[in-house]
């Protein structure tokens, strides 16, 4: 996946570069926003990944434009803006995500994979976590050892499988019940109340044990480090 | 007191103590003119007696003669009382010797003596002796004090009554201009008090004199001021977070790579370390807690800067405290999870109006502190109540909580805490845990400013620290029909 780097800060830029690079990531790096904008009309890239402090114009203003030129290019915006504020308008403006500086180089990577997947342009389209395999492609789950040949496929339906691919696909995040909702059901739907917890607990009974937590009065998780 | 009841009240006093001391040296004044004016009266009466008896005159008869005024009068020729009033007695009205004694010295004399129940002011003329042919003629009038001192008394009241009137019309004069002078400086007052502490815009008042144009002007000047200070502050700390953020990001991703790095360079060679090896060493260890713990410090101080009063107070909006509880928690978890702990958050769904952006500060910093000194396998307690008051009924407040089941704090040190930078056990602090001492003044000082209190105390269900929160006031409803 080809990424342009919009970032001024050329240390950042550099050891960014680096990171990615060995990651398997095509990486562009531009420290202007004029300049990005430029390299923007070419249609060459997958994907940006956006400062908002620009020395000539400001990322915002880049993100604007692009979208008003109806690209739908994805854009994680990097940014030390922390405030709620900033971050409301950034994705207001149309960014897929909003990551404040300073980072886990692994963040980042997570939500490079989930736009990359969701591009259909990843090399894999498999979630792996722990021994739990995801193919979003196929929309099939394998459970299974250390080799393919004790692999088991699990069968869930639909929605259970929507579930588990939002949580694996945030491993390490917590999703709240209205988070899971949202991404199960339209709006105006009618969902039952207990909806998800139906789901995930068809979801435990095939999976390995404690592989789905729940965090009482917040939601579930699936740890990285399973 | 204000300025205008300082002015009324005391104008109006001294005004009526003057007033008071004037009318009091005019009573006396007029009193002694008036007693002199009633003695005159009396000699010109007596005189007038004198000069009739000295011409018509019998012998051996008393004359009665009805008297219709206050004075009473005798006459005497040689020691025989001719004519007198009828509301005069039979004896000589003074003491006989007082009037043997002044009839040879004195021709007119004044005394006070007592006769039909009443006193009376008395004079006493007598005709000159110097020929033996003429008969001595005593002329006594009288006239009772207290129908003199009732006259006089009539005469001042009538002087002074018009200055009591005046005294109470003034006084309601002088309010009126007091009032009408001071209108100015209270709407001037007024403006400034409906104000919000973080409106900057000029004063919009039409002032027409001078002393408050300049004030008005002024304090325009001083909210100039301020708004650029204020404004300068921000951006400072827009400015301070681009600039130490940006570094540390680059220090955070340049570990990464160096344990990259190392791991492709030392596999290349055929050692089998991984990358995650190589995040155990204790120096990689080392540098990449220092490099979080800065970042932390940064927050933190930039977030004491952001939570200032003002933003706070004018940036407030009504959202659902248990969401934001349960973002915290998401956004926490991975400390919780790494020590291996039991967090567990209990709310309904409630609604406050307030900093939302404070707020999220507020739980983070109560949550990550019972993280940080909570043991690993400890328990983590959140919940969030709302408390109806016995007292005044409808007056709700909504307590959020936070206990865990570390080792707690001292109560001799629940108030130092909230200071800036101190840690608890002061210099001899436990420095694994990471922080910088400026957690709790940041919970302190949001929750002051949203008139909210805290309580410390030893949780009786988990023996670590207890921390709750009271949201009075802005405390909302709970979603109505939310089941």
């Amino acid at each position: 996946m080809r990424i342009l780097l919009v970032e001024d800060d050329l240390p950042l830029a550099s050891a960014l570069q680096v990171s990615l690079k060995s990651e398997g990531f095509v990486v562009n790096h531009v420290n202007q926003g004029k300049v990005a904008l430029n390299a923007l009309s070419a249609p060459d890239q997958d994907m940006i990944i956006l400062d908002l402090g620009l020395p000539d114009i400001d990322g915002l203003e880049v993100l604007n434009q692009l979208r008003k030129q109806k690209s739908s290019l994805p854009v994680i915006i990097l940014t030390a803006r922390d405030s709620l504020e900033s971050k409301v308008k950034g994705l207001d403006y149309g960014a897929d995500d909003y990551l404040v500086k300073p980072f886990e180089i692994q963040e980042l990577m997570a939500r490079l994979r989930v736009i990359e997947r969701r591009l259909g342009t990843a090399s894999s389209a498999l979630i792996c976590v722990g021994q739990v395999k995801l193919d979003t492609f196929a929309h099939k789950v394998f459970v299974g050892g250390e080799n393919a040949d004790t692999e088991i496929e699990c069968h869930f339906s639909k929605k259970e499988f929507m579930v588990l691919k939002a949580l694996m696909e945030n491993a390490g995040r917590i999703l709240s019940r209205e988070q899971i909702e949202s991404k199960l059901y339209h709006w105006g739907e009618e969902v039952l109340s207990n909806a998800v917890e139906v789901h995930i607990h068809k979801l435990r009974k095939n999976l390995p044990d404690k592989f789905i937590q729940n965090v009482r009065g917040v939601g579930y998780i699936i740890n990285n480090s399973y | 007191m204000s300025i205008r009841r300082y002015l009324v009240l005391t104008l109006f006093s001294v005004l009526t103590l003057i007033t008071f001391i004037a009318a009091i040296q005019g009573y006396k004044v007029s009193m002694s003119r008036a007693e002199k004016q009633f003695d005159q009266q009396l000699i010109d009466i007596a005189q007038t007696l004198m000069a009739v008896q000295t011409t018509t005159s019998k012998i051996g008869q008393v004359t009665q003669v009805a008297q219709q005024g206050s004075f009473a009068f005798q006459v005497w020729k040689n020691n025989t009382l001719i004519i007198k009033s009828n509301n005069a007695p039979d004896h000589l009205i003074i003491a006989p010797g007082l009037f043997n004694n002044h009839l040879n010295k004195e021709f007119i004399f004044f005394s006070e003596v007592n006769f039909l129940n009443n006193r009376w002011r008395v004079v006493t003329l007598s005709n000159e002796q110097d020929d033996q042919n003429y008969p001595s003629i005593s002329v006594i009038v009288a006239q009772p004090l207290q129908t003199q001192f009732a006259l006089a008394q009539d005469l001042i009241l009538a002087a002074v009554t018009p200055m009591i009137i005046a005294i109470i019309i003034l006084s309601f004069l002088i309010y009126l201009i007091i009032t009408q002078g001071l209108k100015p400086l209270h709407q001037l007052r007024t403006e400034l008090g409906q104000r919000n502490t973080n409106d900057f815009s000029p004063l919009n008042l039409a002032v027409n004199n001078t002393e408050l144009a300049d004030i008005v002007i002024t304090l325009n000047q001083l909210f100039s001021r301020l708004a650029t200070a204020f404004q300068r502050e921000r951006y400072f700390a827009e400015d301070a977070a681009h600039e130490l953020k940006t570094p540390l990001s680059v220090l955070k991703i340049n570990v990464h790579n160096i344990t990259q790095d190392f791991s492709t360079h030392l596999s290349s060679k055929d050692l089998s370390v991984t990358a995650n090896d190589i995040r155990h060493f204790d120096s990689v260890k080392e540098l990449t807690n220092s490099v979080d713990r800065m970042g932390h410090v940064i927050d933190q101080i930039l977030n004491l800067n952001r939570t200032n009063t003002s933003q706070i107070i004018q940036n407030s909006t009504r959202f659902n405290l248990n969401t934001l509880l349960q973002q915290v928690v998401a956004e926490l978890y991975n400390d919780i999870a790494m020590k291996e702990q039991t967090i567990v958050l209990e709310s309904d769904d409630f609604f406050l109006f307030a900093h939302e952006f404070s707020i999220h500060l507020l739980a983070i910093n109560l949550i990550s502190n019972a993280n940080k000194y909570t043991p690993i396998g400890g328990k983590i307690y959140v919940s969030v109540k709302l408390i109806n008051e016995e007292k005044n009924r409808g007056n709700k407040k909504i307590a959020l909580c936070v206990e865990d089941s570390g080792s707690g704090i001292d109560p001799k040190e629940y108030q130092r805490i909230f200071d800036r930078f101190y840690r608890v056990g002061g210099d001899q602090h436990n420095s694994d845990v990471q922080g910088c001492g400026l957690g709790l003044t940041i919970v302190k000082h949001i929750a002051d400013v949203h008139g909210a209190n805290i309580e410390l105390s030893q949780s009786t269900l988990l023996q670590g620290l207890c921390v709750v929160v009271c949201f009075k006031g802005i405390a909302l409803e709970k979603e109505q029909g939310d089941d």
